[in-house]
């Protein structure tokens, strides 16, 4: 029992920041004057805040392993934005059914994830430069794919609003994330692969000694992000009806940020799948109840650096003791 | 031992006397009661095999790390050296092997930056800098403009640049740390010229090294080190080089006699001519069911040797062959794949995952045998490290340990235990009982002779040489990258080996 609490101690801790940041949400919502009902605990805005933290939150599960490797993806905004732009303009424009626009735009963030890695595994150029490089060339290329215009798709036929219609459902988006979470979880503890991640991002130099297949573990975590952040975007073009090329402007470090405080080390190695989860749960209720309680979107993100600092530091100070 | 320093016969009393010094890192002696009087003027040469623990001396005195327990006296005054700055302002400092030096700073900014001795702390004045440097350079002979980046200057120019920032501090002992070691011949005796001027100015030199010509070139009085512990100091000239290696390698050594050998004739290793950067033409057969040890100072390249066998490093010339086919490893990896294993010399930065479980380091390299459709067989993953933690007589709280909170002849073990898993054909073992304590290091040895006589063939790297008397069927000895001597283990003796890995005339014969 010891044991397990120890080895978890990460987690625990975790869990606990979420909780009372749950019950703090509870206390602070504001109540329906007619029904003495908590407004932060409606059905509907538990499931709205779901819904709207969905595409952050996938990107996070990919971040986790790029994060583990010791790495870092900071493209994954702009992929996004490229994404949702590919689909729209697939949808709309080119004319693909919902079935190939989907896969088109999502092996396109995946194409983007697939270079990323390359270039890191073989050119051994820091993950940091290679993605920020990916960052700006990415977003110009959405840029110039769309011509710096919204791609509508109201407009666009009925195929276009079939497809905003469905995925833009609760059920989902939610459904997505709790099905891809599961499976990243497992990825993670369950694999070789997974095994394999952890063990670069704790010693890379051992990871040469064992013999581990090491470009091929960068290649595919990047890859994996980038696929995800695929998917991320053909989500936000559904939500949001719209391919808008600067949608996810500095969304990396939303992500990041979710990794971070779900208690993943930046470097690498430490860190689980169950944290980011509730990481970007924290995130989500913080950003809901301060949306709530009508705080300015600057004072949102006054808040969210200290909460980031806090987390951070209480890490810290258990990894140290 | 009393006190010696009234004896007028001497002269004038010790400019540092170190009483009782000792240390331990985990358990493990490095040094134990050591006690060693250093004059102003001379040379005082620190020698012992390695691991003896000069070097551990010399870090103490140079406030790197502090001591157990002792004390020291500069001028006959109770001092303390807790701290590199300590040390600086007693006027003692040491000279690393692998310099402290700013490689990205100018010659200037080096002797000025952290300097007791320089006045400006908050901006940089070149000129004013310059001015305090050039003295200091001109006495260590050194002719370089100081704004020069100190990265372009050859090696053995910045250690003449660590040792002028040493005199600019008024350095009274200055302590060098095995400092020829990289360094070629000429850069050797420009040093040597530098430190014969320091002696003639009465600054009292310690040399830490375990080259004999060198020694006996430079040195007035030699201390020599045994497993931590003082042997004795003699006068270079009244110490013959026979019984100067008796007195580093002790008696002990030659009661331990090798186990039972396993050795077949069938070979299963071949190296003919090998050479890389750092290798010379390195010959060997290594046959089923034989341990050859691998003896050298450090640096001789017996790492070299692994990392060549491993794919870490490009191979110039020369043939291997492993079960009579050509061998030549493009990366670890592929090493592993043809049948060669390693178990790297640091465990810590080239070994184990600190911060992963016991189960997590053990089966790391051999995740392949326990894949099913990418999962792993967590049950049978747990019989296996179960079982090979019973091999290696692993004393852990449970497969779920971190093996940062083992011990390190445990972590040892752990690593160990993965390449058991790994089942190579030919093992190179790159000083497995390194700081480990005895009991770990005679399961070591348990180990080693298990998989000799399973028929594999084991290459072992250690720098104890009774170990490897007592492992080995033939010792390999290398000295600057060259094979020196092939040994059968039970016709030679610890002083022949020692001499061929000391001796600085390297065209020894190979038998």
């Amino acid at each position: 029992m010891k044991s397990f609490v120890l080895r978890n101690r990460t987690l625990i801790q975790s869990s606990a920041g979420l909780l009372v940041i749950f019950v703090a949400a509870i206390l602070l919502s504001p109540t329906d004057l007619r029904t003495d009902e908590v407004l932060f605990l409606k059905a509907d805005n538990l499931t709205n805040m779901l819904r709207v933290s969905a595409p952050v939150a996938i990107i996070a599960l990919g971040m986790t392993l790029v994060i583990l490797t010791g790495g870092i993806d900071l493209s994954v905004g702009s992929t996004l934005a490229f994404c949702s732009v590919v689909a729209a303009l697939g949808l709309s424009e080119w004319n693909l059914g919902i079935f190939a626009a989907i896969l088109l735009a999502i092996l396109a963030g995946g194409a983007v994830g697939l270079l990323n890695g390359s270039l890191i595994a073989w050119l051994k150029v820091q993950p940091f430069v290679i993605t920020l490089a990916s960052m700006i060339g990415v977003r110009g290329l959405t840029r110039w794919l769309s011509n710096n215009q919204n791609i509508q798709l109201r407009t666009a036929g009925e195929v276009a609003v079939r497809f905003f219609e469905f995925f833009s459902q609760k059920t989902v988006m939610i459904g997505l994330f709790v099905l891809l979470a599961a499976v990243f979880a497992l990825l993670l503890s369950g694999t070789v692969f997974g095994r394999y991640v952890r063990a670069l991002g704790d010693n890379a130099k051992a990871s040469v000694y064992a013999g581990l297949p090491i470009k091929r573990v960068q290649i595919a975590v990047y890859t994996l992000t980038g696929l995800l952040a695929g998917l991320a975007g053909v989500l936000t073009c559904a939500r949001t009806t719209t391919g808008n090329p600067n949608d996810g402007i500095a969304a990396e470090l939303d992500v990041i940020a979710v990794v971070v405080i779900g208690g993943t080390s930046l470097a690498g190695g430490r860190g689980s799948i169950v944290g980011t989860v509730i990481g970007a749960l924290i995130i989500a209720i913080l950003v809901n109840i301060l949306g709530l309680r009508n705080v300015g979107a600057n004072e949102q993100l006054m808040l969210k650096a200290v909460i980031i600092v806090v987390a951070v530091v209480m890490q810290h100070q258990r990894t140290s003791s | 031992m009393t006190d010696t320093s009234t004896t007028s016969e001497k002269g004038p009393q010790p400019i540092l006397r170190a009483r009782n010094v000792g240390k331990s890192f985990g358990g493990v002696h490095a040094l134990r009661d050591v006690s060693i009087d250093v004059y102003a003027g001379e040379v005082h040469a620190i020698v012992g095999e390695n691991g003896a623990g000069k070097s551990t001396f010399g870090k103490i005195l140079g406030g790197a790390i502090p001591a157990d327990s002792g004390s020291f006296e500069l001028d006959g005054r109770t001092v303390t050296i807790c701290n590199p700055i300590d040390a600086q302002q007693l006027g003692i400092t040491i000279i690393f092997q692998e310099l402290d030096l700013f490689p990205n700073l100018s010659v200037a900014e080096n002797i000025a930056i952290r300097n007791l001795a320089y006045s400006d702390r908050l901006l940089v004045n070149r000129k004013r800098m310059a001015e305090f440097c050039l003295p200091m350079l001109k006495r260590v002979g050194l002719d370089v403009d100081p704004g020069t980046m100190l990265g372009d200057l050859h090696l053995g120019h910045q250690q003449l640049v660590a040792i002028a920032r040493a005199l600019s501090m008024n350095a009274r002992v200055i302590v060098f740390d095995e400092s020829t070691s990289s360094l070629s011949d000429e850069f050797v005796e420009n040093l040597f010229q530098v430190i014969d001027l320091l002696r003639s100015e009465g600054i009292a030199c310690i040399f830490i090294s375990h080259k004999m010509e060198e020694l006996f070139r430079i040195s007035d009085r030699v201390t020599v080190l045994r497993d931590g512990e003082y042997v004795g100091s003699r006068p270079a000239s009244e110490l013959p080089q026979d019984e100067l290696i008796g007195m580093m390698v002790g008696r002990k050594v030659s009661e331990q006699t090798r186990a039972e050998s396993h050795a077949a004739g069938e070979v299963l290793f071949e190296c003919t001519g090998l050479r890389t950067r750092r290798l010379h033409d390195i010959s060997f057969t290594l046959h089923r069911g034989e341990v050859m040890g691998l003896a050298g100072l450090i640096g001789a390249g017996r790492g070299e040797l692994g990392k060549a066998l491993f794919g870490l490093t490009r191979i110039v010339g020369g043939q291997m062959s492993l079960e009579s086919r050509p061998y030549l490893p493009r990366s670890p990896r592929h090493a592993i794949e043809l049948g060669v294993g390693l178990v790297p010399r640091d465990r810590k930065t080239e070994g184990l995952m600190m911060q992963m479980s016991v189960r997590d380091n053990t089966t790391l390299a051999s995740l392949s045998d326990l894949n099913a459709l990418g999962l792993i067989r967590q049950r049978e993953e747990s019989t296996v490290v179960e079982r090979v933690g019973t091999q290696t007589r692993l004393r852990a709280s449970g497969a779920h340990a971190e093996v940062s909170s083992l011990s390190g002849g445990n972590q040892q073990k752990v690593l160990l235990g993965r390449w058991l898993l790994v089942e190579p054909k030919v093992y190179f073992f790159d000083d497995p009982t390194r700081g480990v304590d005895i009991g770990a290091k005679h399961d070591i040895y348990d180990l080693i002779e298990q998989q000799a006589a399973r028929g594999k063939g084991v290459l072992f790297v250690s720098s104890e040489l009774p170990e490897l008397l007592r492992c080995c069927d033939r010792i390999l000895v290398l000295n600057q990258g060259k094979q020196v001597a092939l040994l059968q283990s039970d016709a030679t003796s610890a002083e022949e080996i020692l001499r061929y890995a000391t001796s600085q005339a390297s065209q020894a014969v190979a038998s």
